[in-house]
């Protein structure tokens, strides 16, 4: 495979390095304000500086599809950080003591709250707090724990049988020292593609949750709303519908490649652990 | 009964068996020698036409008047299981975890013919034979409530089941026990009709064969009767591999080979033998021909 | 075998307890008293302490969880605090639904990705492999109900051949019932197909590099035939794993693919729960859906365990 250039992580990189320009630039600039409501240019057709033409309310499509990145990105790097901040400790732990009475909760829990997608943690946070950017943002990250827990622990077992290990542990050192000096080190790339795969899932969430009104609320721009608000207008203009629904598709694609093309690049003999949520 | 002549395999451009040769008479036992990475279980299996994807083979090999070699899947297939059959090295992988052995066993009569309810009370007669206690309970066991050595007797009963005229084995014993490493070359030397065994110990070949074929880099460099080979061996690899085998007095050093076999494709031209040989000179770099009646060796400087 | 499956059985119904626990727990915390909600902001506090003895929700919270919980176990999911109809028929007038929809996404699903993660390991260096790899990997980047508005587009919209939404019941007209949910079934199942064409693959890839299929062509077999008699059996091992985990996520998908058909099923049900702030119907929805999710679990590694001998 050496030499070969890979295809995974070249197309999964400019993909998801798209989606960062875009929110980048967002900050700065945008074509046109993406939550101005202007009668005026109610569903105007693309061009003259409309590049992909405007909404129901007027609304700037271009504009609010790159806001709408920067929004994707937010969800996915703070539901992707609860969940390695909150699944990878838990995993380690389940994974150096596998016989263990933690472990074994550790696990059981994990299951447990497997059971909980997003969707319904959102719905229930929702009906409590109130939907909105947060309440998906948490629903994500905690329904994304047990993947990164499994994960983690079956590296780190893995790892736990490995020579320098067993030497380390003969030469009497702690478990937090072996879990931060070598499990950690050895099961980062492992953790890195499933951050990658989980920022994927993740922006699925969170997409489905704007569809249904449980994710970030108006004004703000995001892809799933957008294509919730063009649903009723799919007989007249569909191409309200495409455009957000496509900027979705390639997001995913663009983390799920780059997961592959990580994996394969990090280390080929790891392509086998992989968690299938 | 067996004729192999100037077989060929190679995988993309690296060509990994060149031009062998060797025939087996019905009934006779040859061994095949050589250290991994010589050949020798590619021989094999271009024989059997069970080459991994990607890797193919040229050449002439014959059973009886059956083309092996060059003939579409189609026709080999039926002779692979009936006409010769083969025991692989690792038994522990080498049975479907899912079935149970009797199925199992029963598999290769049924493919070729046979009747299922005939085919199921011969698998328990097969278990028998190759000495396996409680055959009517083993039969419905599954693989893994067998010991490596009992699934390697399995693999031997689905090899025998159709009588094969060549049964081809490729180191049966390596990833046994060695206390049952022994009953099982007995029971291999007492079944088989006619036999090519391919192994790197001496040892078993001696217990095992009555002519030998020495591989190296993918070409036959010695042949001959097993006594001559093991008491005058010609070829200077051969010297060398006989040489680090016999029993040393305590206190003197193993002889053994300097280097190492280097990887397919980086063998040198000419002897494939000559980098490591410490006989080696300028007329090694042309290749030796297999040659003498007999007891056959390919090198330019034998021993004596 | 039998101890497994009382062992399995014990810890489905204590995940199941502790899941009841959760969601009840869960919705108790919600700010605000659903006799206040119902009563609005003008009633007077005899009002509503009355209506809260009516709901019951003056008693301690173990005392109500218990007479949840006890009611869940006869199907009794109590009496909804806003419209005062009981949950539990509701509820299983929308199961059967829901049931239909996900069952019949995941056959879409089966039927496309058995045979095309197959092929697509046995033809694995041909580009027509390839293609379908590189297919599924898109099909995965497309979320159900995505899937769903283009299915519209293109039936609905511009050819005209089926309708964009709306159910009927079968007892009413089976060819309509059939053609209300094609287009709900294909935007389920192509997703959940292409996740499964992956794994189809590579559960093939790996048993197709597996001894016994070198056995079981050294009896005789060609390529094809041993990898139809040995390898498809051990390959279903792994997918029947992920098969599970599909049908947790199609459940959810479900919930989201009646929004887009209008569909007359659970999660629609529970999004109008959530609308109209109907906290008991809410948690009787998310404690079955949960219920239904540890079932699926318990269902596959069942079946895994009867697949596999070594297991037994």
């Amino acid at each position: 495979m050496r030499g070969r250039p890979n295809l995974a992580l070249l197309t999964g990189g400019t993909l998801v390095g798209l989606v960062v320009l875009a929110a980048a630039v967002s900050f700065f600039w945008t074509p046109h304000d993406p939550t101005l409501v202007d009668a005026a240019r109610k569903l105007r057709e693309p061009g003259g500086g409309y590049l992909l033409g405007a909404d129901k309310f007027g609304r700037d499509t271009f504009s609010q599809l790159m806001v709408g990145a920067r929004t994707t990105l937010y969800v996915g790097v703070v539901a992707v950080g609860i969940a390695a901040v909150v699944g990878t400790p838990l995993g380690v732990v389940a994974g150096m003591t596998p016989r263990g009475w933690l472990s074994e909760l550790i696990m059981r829990v994990n299951d447990l709250v497997f059971a909980f997608p997003a969707l319904l943690l959102a719905v229930m946070l929702g009906a409590v707090y109130g939907p909105g950017t947060l309440t998906a943002m948490i629903a994500i990250g905690v329904a994304t724990v047990p993947a990164f827990a499994r994960v983690a622990r079956a590296a780190t077992l893995q790892v736990m049988v490995t020579d320098y290990i067993l030497a380390a542990r003969a030469a009497g050192r702690r478990r937090p020292a072996i879990a931060v000096r070598h499990v950690l080190p050895n099961i980062g790339s492992v953790l890195i593609v499933q951050a990658s795969v989980s920022f994927a899932i993740a922006i699925l969430a969170e997409a489905a949750l704007s569809f249904l009104g449980f994710g970030t609320r108006p004004p703000i721009p995001s892809w799933g709303r957008m294509l919730q608000e063009s649903q009723e207008l799919l007989f007249s203009t569909p191409r309200l519908a495409l455009w957000p629904g496509l900027a979705i598709a390639l997001a995913v694609l663009g983390f799920n490649l780059l997961g592959d093309g990580l994996r394969d690049h990090l280390d080929p003999k790891l392509r086998r652990i992989r968690a299938d949520g | 009964m067996l004729t192999v002549e100037g077989l060929h395999v190679r995988a993309d451009a690296v060509e990994l068996v060149h031009d062998v040769s060797f025939t087996i008479a019905p009934g006779e036992r040859v061994g095949l020698i050589g250290e991994s990475g010589s050949g020798k279980s590619l021989t094999a299996l271009s024989l059997m036409g069970l080459l991994p994807e990607g890797v193919t083979a040229s050449g002439r090999a014959r059973l009886g008047e059956r083309d092996l070699v060059g003939v579409p899947e189609s026709r080999v297939k039926d002779l692979r299981g009936r006409a010769l059959s083969m025991v692989f090295q690792e038994p522990m992988t080498a049975l479907n975890p899912l079935m149970r052995v009797g199925a199992q066993v029963a598999e290769v009569m049924t493919l070729h013919g046979r009747p299922r309810h005939e085919a199921r009370e011969r698998a328990v007669e097969l278990l028998e034979r190759v000495r396996l206690p409680e055959p009517g309970q083993i039969a419905r066991a599954y693989p893994h409530q067998l010991s490596g050595g009992q699934r390697q007797r399995v693999m031997l009963a689905i090899a025998l089941a159709n009588g094969p005229e060549l049964l081809i084995c490729d180191e049966p014993t390596t990833a046994l026990d060695v206390t049952v490493q022994k009953q099982m070359l007995d029971l291999i030397a007492e079944v088989a009709p006619a036999l090519l065994f391919i192994t790197h110990d001496l040892a078993v070949i001696a217990s095992m064969c009555e002519r030998v074929l020495v591989m190296y880099g993918g070409r036959v460099v010695e042949s001959g009767p097993l006594r001559d080979v093991f008491t005058r061996p010609r070829h200077r690899y051969t010297q060398g591999l006989l040489a680090a085998s016999r029993l040393t007095p305590r206190g003197t050093r193993l002889p053994t080979i300097a280097g190492s076999v280097p990887p397919a494709g980086r063998f040198p031209s000419g002897c494939v033998f000559r980098n490591r040989c410490p006989h080696a000179t300028p007329a090694c770099e042309t290749t030796p021909a297999l040659t003498g009646d007999g007891h056959a060796h390919a090198c330019w400087h034998p021993a004596d | 075998m039998i101890l497994y499956l009382v062992k399995r059985l014990a810890v489905l119904l204590a995940s199941t307890v502790v899941a009841a626990v959760a969601v009840f727990a869960f919705m108790a915390l919600l700010p605000g008293d659903p006799a206040e909600i119902a009563l609005g902001v003008n009633a007077t506090p005899e009002a509503v302490a009355d209506l809260r003895h009516r709901f019951g929700t003056d008693r301690p919270p173990a005392v109500q969880f218990l007479d949840w919980f006890g009611g869940l176990v006869q199907g009794d999911f109590g009496t909804s605090y806003v419209t005062s109809a009981p949950i539990g028929p509701q509820i299983s007038d929308r199961l059967g639904v829901t049931a239909v929809l996900v069952l019949g996404g995941m056959a879409v699903a089966l039927v496309l990705a058995v045979p095309l993660g197959t092929f697509a390991a046995v033809h694995h260096r041909d580009p027509l492999g390839a293609a379908i790899s590189a297919a599924s990997q898109v099909g995965i980047a497309v979320p159900a109900f995505l899937a769903g508005i283009l299915l519209v587009f293109v039936f609905a919209v511009q050819a005209q051949v089926l309708p964009s939404g709306g159910y009927v019941p079968i007892a009413d007209d089976p060819g309509e019932w059939l053609r209300g949910l094609l287009l709900p079934w294909l935007s389920l199942g192509l997703v959940q197909g292409a996740v499964l064409t992956r794994y189809v693959r590579s559960a093939v890839l790996d048993v197709m590099r597996e001894d016994y299929l070198r056995t079981a062509r050294a009896k005789g077999r060609g390529r094809t035939g041993a990898l139809w008699r040995h390898g498809l059996r051990n390959a279903s091992v792994p997918v029947v794993t992920v098969l599970g985990l599909q049908l947790a996520t199609l459940l959810i998908g479900a919930v989201v693919v009646e929004r887009v058909f209008v569909i007359p099923g659970l999660g629609d049900l529970l999004l109008n729960g959530v609308a109209g702030r109907d906290l008991l119907l809410v948690q009787g929805v998310v404690m079955v859906l949960v219920a239904a999710v540890l079932l699926i679990n318990f269902v596959v590694d069942v079946t895994y365990h009867l697949l596999d001998p070594r297991l037994r």
